[in-house]
């Protein structure tokens, strides 16, 4: 049998009667060769499900290779066109294996001769601490990389690191803030942000125009320069959706040197700081007035004498010493008037308007430097007359530039913000005075521009309009004449305002060119003259003819000059 | 017969072995390649990032203003230099297609003395 053919065996054993046993034992070698079968079977269709068939949790060779994409830690800041104002570079920071380096002396004396700004003494110090891990300095530039490299010490290493960088340096300083070493957020957006642009990795967009921020920038340094100011603000507002177009404040800083940030300069004057506003407050008192409808544009009252109430005296800084109608009260800005105004609808309506308009809150704007008003604890008579004329109150200038922008759009307030509304959609927001209360508001700031004590706001072709604020400052406990905080707070063009622009200086210096004069009208007036006439071609504001007939007739007002008496209708 | 079938299925095997042999390493290669590219991506999407700051510091408003009025002869628009589409008269009608169509036919432009009068005023001479 041994040699012979497997099959040749077969076919033989066919042939004979099979015994019992042998027949068992195939049947047994016929069922185990079936398990086998089935079980290559199995292993044969995993093999070619494998290696054939995708399965679902199989990473996509096309998504890990696009995977690979470019990330920072702390996402971009960006204005409303895109321009970039805050961004993450990647840097190198030095540290040291304090017991790895072998020669402390030798090691601090050429880090510092290649790191200019180490101390010896001190890095000796570091270097001979024994500790696995100490910073010797943060932040390199690449030459000081690879100046270090070259040095070829032991023991000391680089980590990589993100450095924020501002490119803008000092223009945007207030809204963006800062960050510490380790990017954290410390002022300004980039405290209030700081989860979000920690975690997201798209872009900040905020409302900011970094050109507008430009222009009031400029013009209201070289204010505060030539009226020896100790500091200055500025806004611009868009009345229809509340974004803030820029926000200064001055003195500034540079937020890529957040060691070196003074005091002054850290204390952001629109949001942070509040102040009493002086006049631009009788826009507000004006409007609360005539939306009771208990005085018309062609109501007035005596303002002949002034006004002696406890310990104060209430005049008229520019006295005319008569009967006076409420425009003629406007354009002169006369206190007199607008107390009898205020006394007309009382402390508790004037309380009610005060808080309608958001000026006993503080302003909602996305700041963590958000100053609360001062506010009378008691609103009784004597603070509704000096509230009347912004004196009693202090707000912040963001609060007044809402305030107004409600005033001049038609009626509504919305929530002032720094982030970029979409094109179109205007918020929703509250009704505070009628469309046509805003319309004889609009009128009445367009006046004072064309004819009283704003003229120095007018700006060719964009119809200004505005009102100017004049107020002594509080030092201790008493009104500081020679101290004064000017202001003025414009809209531009009066026909359907657009934009609200305020400046506003802290201590200014009359000169020559004023004849001595530091008031609103005088210093804070030509700097949101100036300012609307460089951002006014800029943000595709129309011009308009100001001696076209219809806008002359939408902007006349009909001034009346004694009580019961002539009319004279007003011709500029 | 059956040294035939063996030999058969052994070159299968040895081909089959030298093609996967062949193949891994050229996978290999390619995910090196790929691993390469992605590399200078990275590294270039950073150079974009770090220029795009450079970018944003080279256009500070302050600098361009600066540089703008040292070196250009132009001053910021006024709002007298611009107009609307509505305020421009319309073309009236006795003047010919013909002889508005002339100098569009010619390729040469206008010499520069031919500026048109409305515009002349605003030229500023060196």
């Amino acid at each position: 049998m041994i040699g012979r053919h497997p099959l040749l065996l077969r076919r033989s054993s066919l042939e004979q009667p099979v015994p019992p046993a042998v027949e068992t034992g195939r049947s047994r070698l016929l069922i185990a060769g079936a398990m086998f079968a089935a079980a290559f079977a199995v292993i044969a269709g995993r093999l070619v499900d494998v290696t054939l068939f995708a399965d679902g949790n199989e990473p996509r060779f096309a998504q890990s290779a696009s995977d690979t994409g470019h990330h920072t830690d702390r996402a971009d800041i960006v204005d409303r066109n895109g321009v970039l104002l805050a961004t993450s570079l990647k840097t190198a920071s030095l540290y040291a294996d304090a017991r790895i380096v072998l020669d402390a002396e030798e090691a601090a004396r050429k880090l510092a001769a290649v790191l200019s700004d180490l101390e010896v003494a001190a890095v000796r110090r570091k270097l001979m601490s024994d500790r696995p891990f100490i910073w010797i300095k943060r932040h390199l530039t690449p030459r000081q990389q690879n100046a270090v490299n070259r040095l070829g010490i032991p023991g000391l290493e680089f980590q990589q690191e993100e450095r924020r960088v501002y490119p803008a340096g000092p223009l945007a300083a207030h809204v963006l803030g800062h960050t510490d070493i380790d990017n954290r957020g410390l002022a300004g957006i980039e405290r209030s942000f700081d989860a979000a642009l920690g975690s997201k990795g798209t872009p900040l967009r905020l409302s900011i125009d970094l050109r507008v921020q430009h222009a009031m920038h400029a013009e209201l340094a070289m204010a505060v320069e030539k009226f020896q100011a100790i500091g200055g603000a500025g806004i611009v507002m868009d009345v229809d959706s509340g974004e803030v177009l820029a926000q200064v404040s001055l003195p500034t800083f540079d937020p890529n040197n957040p060691m070196k940030i003074g005091k002054e300069a850290r204390f952001n004057r629109t949001t942070l700081g509040v102040y009493e506003m002086g006049s631009t407050f009788k826009i507000f008192n004006t409007a609360m007035a005539l939306d009771t409808g208990r005085i018309t544009l062609k109501s007035g009252y005596d303002a002949a004498k002034p006004i002696r109430i406890a310990r104060f005296v209430i005049r008229d800084f520019h006295a005319k010493r008569r009967w006076l109608s409420v425009p003629e009260i406007f354009m002169y800005s006369s206190n007199i008037g607008s107390v009898k105004m205020a006394l007309d609808v009382g402390p508790v309506a004037q309380r009610e308007f005060m808080g309608r308009i958001g000026m006993l809150k503080p302003s909602p704007i996305e700041l963590p430097e958000v100053g609360a008003p001062l506010i009378p604890q008691r609103w009784r008579e004597i603070n509704a007359m000096t509230i009347s004329f912004g004196h009693g109150i202090s707000v912040s200038p963001m609060q007044l530039v809402s305030g107004v922008t409600a005033m001049v759009n038609g009626g509504i307030r919305r929530k002032p913000t720094l982030l970029r509304q979409p094109d179109g959609i205007r918020p929703r927001g509250t009704r505070v005075v009628s469309a046509d209360t805003s319309e004889k508001i609009r009128r009445l700031m367009r006046l004072v521009v064309e004819n009283g004590t704003g003229k120095n706001a007018a700006a060719e072709g964009m119809l200004v309009g505005g009102k100017t604020g004049t107020a002594e400052k509080v030092v201790g406990r008493r009104y500081k004449t020679k101290a004064l905080m000017s202001s003025f707070i414009g809209a531009f063009p009066m026909t359907a305002p657009r934009y609200v622009v305020f400046a506003m200086l802290d201590e200014p210096t009359g000169t020559k060119d004023t004849f001595g004069y530091a008031t609103g009208g005088w210093v804070a007036a030509p700097v949101v003259g100036k300012v609307i006439a460089r951002i006014g071609p800029m943000l595709g504001v129309k011009p308009v003819d100001a001696e076209a007939d219809n806008v002359r007739s939408r902007m006349a007002i009909d001034i009346v000059t004694e009580k019961n008496g002539r009319r004279q209708l007003a011709s500029f | 017969m059956i040294r035939r079938g063996a030999i058969f299925w052994m070159v299968l095997a040895v081909m089959a072995g030298i093609g996967l042999f062949v193949l891994k390493y050229e996978v290999a290669e390619m995910e090196d390649r790929l691993a390469d590219i992605n590399r200078q991506t990275l590294a270039n999407l950073e150079a974009v990032h770090v220029l795009k700051a450079e970018w944003s510091y080279l256009n500070r408003p302050e600098r361009l203003e600066t540089l703008g009025r040292s070196l250009l002869s132009l001053e910021p628009v006024k709002s007298r230099q611009t107009a609307r589409i509505a305020d421009i008269p319309i073309r009236p009608d006795n003047i010919s297609d013909s002889a508005a169509g002339e100098p569009a036919a010619t390729a040469t432009p206008p010499a520069a003395d031919h500026v048109p009068p409305l515009l002349a005023k605003y030229r500023r001479d060196p």
